[in-house]
């Protein structure tokens, strides 16, 4: 599109001195040096980012009937450097109830965190601006399903401009896989609706035979106007025991086998990708020319590259295999260096987290493999790679059972070539429960420590 | 060259800064660059639903003159953005005005632009930005003689711009250090369309700010109401 603009600006900027010109260009240097952000590498890029290290550590906490309250919870860790509370439990507000807790996800101004319950979908939204130590629970959306017209299973929230995005994991009409994107303001109030694209209702995309419907993640390249989608499973399957599920030949044929690219603007579908075995997380590369994606597929555990191919089409290809050739490692959680450079992998079925290079994206080589725990599944990475935390849990229904099913948040240091512990939490222990998603908290946003406007 | 004219060209070299393509090909075109490398959606070929009511609150503009924000978010397709005029993060309220600036002279030559839509610049610091220097920065930064309607306007006191604030959810801090010198206060931007009826259709801030995309998005609005008109 070609717009004709005034030649006004070029006027006026041309009446500035010289003097003014250096004295602007060395404070914009300046800035360029003084930001050093330490966020989560996996966060929304529409995110307010914080400066310095992480402080907090926040644990979206599955309850666990007989442990503790039995209710799911926010669990606070203190990461801060020198503090006297370093690598302990500094506060856990529990919300009453269990609901699945699995993802959550800041608004774009990081004063809220929201947090999904995928079993009865609701969600729980709390304040981390007035005390970062301290999140307290503001709110809950527990109509989700009779405001989105039947989306069910809502998977976490991602920070866009004034909204959050919602992906979804099922839909209430018979709990199967078909499922939505749902939009909300920052302020509790429903928006909008787009339901993944089927056969039946592709709205023009190309390659609609392999269009199923399901939902898992959703991200955006903003500079590319991107949006990508991945696709797990619906309600019947990821609250059934996992060992009955895996033993039903009919309940494993209901896993998503695509990805799909949208115009996120129009939040419309572009191109559906074949990506079998449930391609699950998706981490878009950083750098200002870097037009790809990673996502892990846990069925069949292959890692897949979506990529802007020469021609200027977005292409999805397998590029390397992740464990054992036959499968059954389970990739789950991935994060990718701020740097591009390396992926963390992590394996539910044998408990290890696999590091590849992957500096030449389209030929990832494993450099590193690290037992965390008897089975581990998310993990976060500071913004400056030397920081990971791992938790453990998967879902309540798919959690190893008897002495396998270790629950915790273990903490270790990257030197670039090896994984070394920095401290550990035992959720159980400490009747916790099981920890899922973690989110990085601070009192420092945009280089500098702030205060309320008015008082 | 006294402070405030100054500031004023101060913060128009950020622009520029921040901005080089833009003032470089002035007369030209605006198409893709590194931060907004796509073909925007064609206007109309998509839906912008409601987020909500756009909230009211009491101001002043740059006249001096005392009115409610509803004047300001009815009867057109409203573009609002929070500002404030001290503000040097170039990725902010520079690139903010730089945007409205954009749209702005793009109105001039466009009838049914500089008739349908106008432009707010809001700033959030009523202690700096006084009705005179607000008055100052907007000659700045339009062309008086044509385009569409642009105002610039603040509260009276702090106390009458919080419930503004919380209504269109624009976080605003104080920088612990007053000189810093990205300016005194921290916040993230925001930008609202705002159609005829003073609902809120869309939000951006700086990493959805393309002026195509919200272009685009005043045309959707506007082929909307033909829509509608003939229904």
């Amino acid at each position: 599109m070609n717009m004709k603009v005034s030649p006004k600006p070029a006027l006026f900027i041309a009446k500035i001195s010289n003097a003014v010109f250096v004295c602007v260009l060395a404070l914009t240097l300046a800035f360029s040096v003084s930001n050093a952000p330490a966020d989560e590498t996996c966060s929304s890029p529409y995110l307010a980012r914080i400066d310095g290290q992480e402080e907090f550590v926040y644990v979206w906490t599955l309850g666990v009937e007989g442990l503790g309250d039995g209710s799911d919870k926010l669990v606070t860790v203190d990461v801060k450097p020198g503090s006297p509370n370093y690598g302990k439990v500094i506060s856990a507000t529990s919300i009453g109830g269990r609901n699945e807790a699995h993802h959550g996800g800041f608004t774009d101004d990081r004063r809220q965190l929201w947090l999904a319950g995928l079993e009865n979908s609701r969600v729980f939204i709390f304040d981390v601006h007035t005390d970062p130590a301290k999140p307290q629970h503001a709110k809950t959306i527990d109509n989700f399903a009779e405001a989105t017209g039947g989306a069910i299973g809502p998977h976490g929230a991602y920070a866009l401009p004034g909204r959050v995005l919602i992906p979804c994991l099922s839909n209430a009409k018979d709990h199967g896989g078909r499922t939505a994107l749902v939009e909300y303001s920052n302020d509790g109030n429903y928006i909008t609706t787009n339901w993944l694209p089927t056969k039946d209702d592709a709205r023009s995309a190309t390659d609609a035979k392999f269009a199923d419907g399901y939902g898992y993640d959703a991200r955006v390249l903003p500079r590319k106007n991107a949006l990508l989608t991945s696709s797990f499973t619906g309600w019947n399957n990821y609250t059934m025991d996992f060992g009955k599920l895996t033993a039903d030949p009919e309940a494993m044929k209901h896993f998503g086998s695509t990805m799909i690219m949208w115009d996120f603007h129009a939040r419309q579908p572009k191109k559906i990708f074949e990506v079998p075995g449930a391609p699950l997380e998706i981490r878009w590369a950083w750098g200002d020319k870097h037009n790809y994606a990673f996502t892990a597929t846990a069925l069949t555990s292959k890692l897949w590259l979506v990529y802007l191919d020469d021609r200027g089409e977005w292409q999805a290809k397998e590029v390397a295999t992740i464990g054992d050739i036959k499968g059954g490692v389970l990739p789950v959680d991935i994060s990718l260096s701020a740097d591009d450079r390396t992926l963390f992998v992590d394996c539910f079925g044998d408990g290890k987290c696999r590091v590849f290079d992957v500096s030449d994206p389209h030929n990832p080589k494993q450099i590193y493999e690290k037992q965390i725990g008897r089975q581990v599944n998310m993990v976060s990475q500071s913004w400056d790679g030397k920081r990971l935390y791992f938790t453990s849990s998967l879902l309540e229904h798919w959690d190893k059972k008897g002495e396998d099913n270790e629950q915790f948040l273990r903490a270790y240091g990257w030197d670039g070539k090896e994984l070394k512990p920095s401290f550990a939490l035992d959720f159980t222990a400490l009747k916790l429960g099981r920890p899922h998603h973690m989110l990085f908290g601070a009192t420092k946003l945009g280089a500098n420590r702030v205060v309320a406007l008015v008082p | 060259m006294n402070t405030n004219r100054a500031r004023v060209l101060a913060l128009a070299l950020t622009l520029y800064l921040s901005h080089m393509p833009v003032a470089i090909a002035a007369d030209a075109v605006l198409s893709h660059d590194a931060d907004y490398d796509y073909d925007p959606p064609v206007a109309g070929s998509y839906g912008l639903p409601v987020i909500k009511v756009a909230p009211d609150g009491a101001i002043i503009d740059s006249d001096a003159k005392s009115l409610s924000l509803r004047q300001l978010t009815h009867g057109r397709i409203t573009v609002l953005s929070f500002i404030y005029t001290r503000c040097a993060a170039p990725k902010a309220c520079p690139y903010a005005v730089s945007v409205l600036s954009q749209l702005h002279a793009l109105s001039a030559n466009d009838k049914e632009l500089a008739t349908n839509m106008r432009l707010v610049s809001l700033s959030f610091d009523p202690d700096y930005d006084t009705p005179q220097r607000l008055a100052d920065y907007s000659e700045a930064m339009r062309d008086a003689k044509s385009g569409c309607e642009w105002r610039f306007a603040t509260a009276k006191s702090r106390a009458e711009l919080e419930p503004i604030l919380n209504g269109y959810g624009q976080a605003v801090d104080k920088r612990s250090n007053p000189n810093d010198p990205q300016g005194p206060l921290y916040h993230i931007l925001r930008m609202f369309l705002i159609d005829r009826d003073g609902h809120i259709r869309n939000i951006y801030s700086s990493a959805t700010l393309d002026p195509r995309l919200v272009l685009a998005d005043v045309k959707t609005l506007l082929l909307e109401e033909k829509r509608f008109s003939k229904q």
